[in-house]
């Protein structure tokens, strides 16, 4: 979520009983601005905090003018020094799957992966990786699954590129309680036409999206109206601590994600 | 002064000027602004009137920017539809229900501060007594504001209206001392949980009727194992005459029925109220300023269900439970059992913060005698730790003070056989040898001696703030139930709190317990075992080793007799 907004977002946000300390703004506000101005970006987001053992760490994303590609991950243990994150290989993001364990809090951390899928003698049987590519894998991963937006939000221009809207008025409240209005930030999978046949009112800019009521089983998504109706949370099963927030009728729309960087494979007993 | 524009007749007078000037290009393009909109009835001329309209008198800044978006909320404010009947009916917001609750609790535990007042005011002396009746309440306002600081809790709003919920909850109810437990997330709504000790008349009543209802049940115990193994029986008997009639005719050769030998385990009994996973009272609500409901006691069977199992609350008591193996209640009983399993694994304290008996004289206390059970108070001689000791990775300053669940589903250990040596010693002579009662650790055990996941600490430590050390504190989060968090500052104040899923972090995913192996129904032996069909060569082998020896040359006559009678015999 935007980073100058942090401070109006301090009540809103609860992220399975997570809240934003004054001091958690002041430390994000402060170095992500520095970080904005260092790199040119022309948004810059907080993403959210993945526990581990010892430090945990904070995720950023700097974004330059494309949402979708033009986006830029960074970790912090102590709001010092922002690293950027490497871009996630796809092996790494099988392997972040597999693994059980939590982070320990160590970007150079070599971890040990045993894929009891393959036989005794496998040579890739046991990987090896850092935990700082788990650390990628693992967000993309989240991004891929979990990162949602309003409808409207976002909007793709006739060049091509998609940008965060300027006039966005934020869901009407019969919108905010359908699913079908929050769309997945990541590139569509669906075909083009697909996320546009789902719904009468259709918008070439802004139904190019993957929308979530899609996803599969139904009910991985959890919508609830709090605080009388006037806030949508939005939260994932299966990312456990992946909370999207709207206030109704409002352009105040964002997510965080809280929690241990595990996806919860168990979401078909859940229900 | 010269005028550039021409009012309306002349307007309409200059059409018919066909000369290019520039009165008749202005209304040429009026007229084009003035044309209709086939679909809306709407010309543009108008539009536009009414954008510079809003704008001047609203002045917003920056119009050029957002100028669509204002374009926009005019348009969509013109097209609200008016139909005057409708306009006269009141549309309530739908908030409406929740704040008519509200204000009822409101009204509640103001008349009651007001009451107390007044009883203050006269009668200074009774208040002792009054201290009696009077529920605690803990102060969730207060701790709230430490666990802000800590970075976790409720948001203000909610904050203050679950503390005046739970006022309501001590005026209401027969309760003694009442915290807030936390929160469960459900699928359509949320659990707000309430955790409470009952007044001694209330306990005494339940424990009565617990009783009336287990006396039978000591014996039901035992006879609800019975009884099916009875009808079981009586099933077979009636089954067994059945088949037989039919079969008269052909007397049948079948080995006897298989008779199930599976018994149930023995009933565990449930633990009183008052006593072990059933020591305090739950009570839930969906929304603050709702009634509270108070949840049912856990049985073990439930907790041993709830163990083997995960599942998602749906925000609905009564909700059904599907799981496997079959979970014994509706959704009530399912939260309260997790709950009773969130209680015991994350219920923590700084050491020292509790101590046995009431803490003031020091009472000496037998650790063997009642290991589960024993009465714990905050201890007035605590002092605190430094933040150091809190933050410590090897967590010894941090103490359970919730009971451990035995894997029977209770905190004390009960002998299954207690009861069953006197009756079945009699009919049976073999004595089941004496079970290894089951122990968990006592209370006050520190938190280094959890259970580690997958090598890890099951707990993590932080320090709430690294600019301002004199306002930090020491806050500590489970890794096992993701959602506890447990407070301590370095003064005297202590408490934990659960917001989540009511979901174990379980390290390799939930696997569900598999089908039990069937029990096999006839002793394999030749009869029940398959085998190759003979080929024909195989027959005809057979045919050729079992021909009849070759006749003896006898008189014809006879030897057909003879003949016939040896294939009788031979079939």
């Amino acid at each position: 979520m935007n980073v100058h907004k942090l401070w109006e977002y301090k009540e809103l946000i609860n992220v399975n009983g997570m809240m934003f300390t004054s001091e958690l703004i002041s430390f994000l506000q402060n170095s992500l601005t520095m970080l904005q101005v260092e790199n040119h970006f022309t948004h810059i987001q907080y993403w959210g905090q993945l526990y581990a053992v010892d430090f945990d760490y904070h995720i950023a994303v700097g974004i330059t003018n494309d949402v979708l590609n033009d986006r830029k991950y960074f970790y912090t243990t102590d709001f010092k020094f922002w690293s950027l994150l490497p871009k996630p290989k796809k092996k790494y993001k099988l392997l972040s799957l597999l693994t059980t364990f939590p982070f320990r809090g160590d970007p150079s951390l070599k971890i040990k992966v045993l894929d009891e899928a393959l036989e005794e003698d496998h040579p890739d049987r046991c990987r090896i990786m850092n935990e700082e590519s788990r650390l990628a894998a693992t967000i993309s991963n989240i991004c891929d699954e979990a990162e949602v937006c309003a409808r409207g939000q976002l909007i793709k221009q006739p060049n091509g590129t998609t940008v965060i809207s300027p006039s966005f008025y934020g869901l009407t409240s019969s919108e905010a309680k359908q699913l079908k209005s929050y769309l997945h930030v990541r590139q569509p999978q669906q075909r083009w036409n697909t996320n546009l046949l789902t719904r009468q009112d259709y918008n070439y800019s802004m139904d190019f999206l993957d929308s979530v009521d899609q996803d599969i089983p139904k009910g991985c998504w959890n919508l609830s109206l709090e605080q009388n109706g006037s806030i949508a949370y939005l939260k994932n099963l299966y990312w456990p601590g992946m909370t999207f927030f709207h206030r109704v009728r409002t352009p105040d729309a964002g997510f965080l994600y809280v929690g241990n960087g595990r996806k919860n494979l168990d979401v078909p007993f859940l229900l | 002064m010269s005028q550039t524009f021409l009012l309306e007749p002349d307007i309409i007078a200059a059409t018919e000027n066909v000369m290019p000037d520039l009165n008749s290009d202005l209304v040429l393009a009026k007229n084009f602004l003035k044309q209709q909109s086939a679909a809306t009835g709407d010309t543009l001329y108008d539009h536009l009137v009414d954008i510079i309209q809003k704008i001047l008198s609203h002045k917003p800044p920056d119009v050029v920017d957002n100028f669509e978006q204002f374009s926009w909320e005019v348009k969509q404010e013109k097209f609200r539809p008016n139909f005057d009947l409708l306009n006269d009916l009141y549309l309530s917001p739908p908030q409406l229900s929740l704040v008519r609750r509200v204000d009822e609790m409101f009204r509640l535990v103001a008349s009651k501060a007001e009451k107390a007042d007044d009883l203050g005011e006269e009668e200074q002396e009774l208040d002792l007594e009054e201290e009696d009746v009077k529920p605690r309440i803990v102060d969730l306002v207060d701790h709230n504001y430490y666990f802000r600081e800590a970075g976790y809790g409720l948001p203000d709003s909610e904050c203050y209206a679950v503390y005046i919920a739970l006022n309501m909850l001590g005026i209401k109810e027969p309760v003694s001392t009442v915290r807030f437990f936390g929160k469960i997330f459900g699928t359509k709504a949320n659990y707000f949980v309430a955790e409470t000790d009952l007044t001694l008349e209330e306990l005494d009543r339940r424990i009565r009727e617990f009783e009336l209802k287990d006396m039978p049940g000591e014996g039901e115990g035992e006879g609800e194992a019975r009884p099916p193994e009875e009808e079981q029986k009586e099933l077979l008997g009636e089954g067994e005459a059945k088949q037989e009639k039919p079969k008269e005719p052909v007397p049948p050769k079948l080995p006897p029925e298989p008779v199930s030998t599976w018994q149930p385990p023995p009933i565990i009994p449930v633990e009183r109220p008052g006593q072990g996973v059933n020591k305090k009272v739950f009570w839930v609500c969906n929304n603050p300023g709702e009634p509270w409901i108070c949840l049912p006691d856990v049985t073990p069977d439930q907790i041993r269900v709830a163990r083997l199992t995960v599942h998602c609350m749906t925000g609905d008591l009564d909700a059904e439970v599907q799981v496997f193996p079959p979970f014994d209640g509706c959704e009530r009983n399912y939260l309260r059992a997790q709950i009773a399993r969130i209680q015991s694994a994350t219920a923590i304290s700084p050491q020292g913060f509790y101590t046995f008996g009431s803490g003031e004289e020091e009472e000496d206390i037998d650790m063997e005698e009642g290991m589960g059970d024993l009465d714990f108070n905050p201890n007035p001689f605590y002092q605190g730790h430094t933040l150091k000791d809190l933050v410590d990775t090897n967590l010894t300053y941090w103490v359970h003070h919730g009971r451990h669940i035995l894997k029977q589903g209770r905190t004390l250990w009960w002998n299954p056989n207690a009861g069953m040596e006197e009756g079945i010693e009699e009919e049976e002579d073999e004595v089941p040898p004496p079970i290894e009662p089951e122990t968990g650790p006592p209370l006050f055990t520190s938190l280094s001696e959890d259970a580690r996941i997958e090598g890890q600490n099951p707990w993590s430590t932080r320090i709430s703030t690294i600019l301002a050390p004199d306002r930090a504190i020491a806050v500590i989060r489970s890794n096992m139930w993701p959602g506890a968090v447990a407070y301590a500052t370095a003064g005297k104040k202590s408490e934990c709190l659960y917001i989540g899923w009511g979901l174990k972090n379980q390290p390799p995913n939930f696997s569900p317990l598999q089908l039990s192996q069937p029990q096999e129904e006839y002793v394999i032996g030749p009869e029940v075992m398959e085998m190759a069909d003979p080929t024909f060569a195989d027959e005809e082998a057979y045919r050729i080793a079992h021909l009849p020896p070759p006749p003896p040359p006898v008189l014809l006559g006879e030897g057909e007799g003879v003949f016939g009678e040896e294939d009788e015999e031979e079939d």
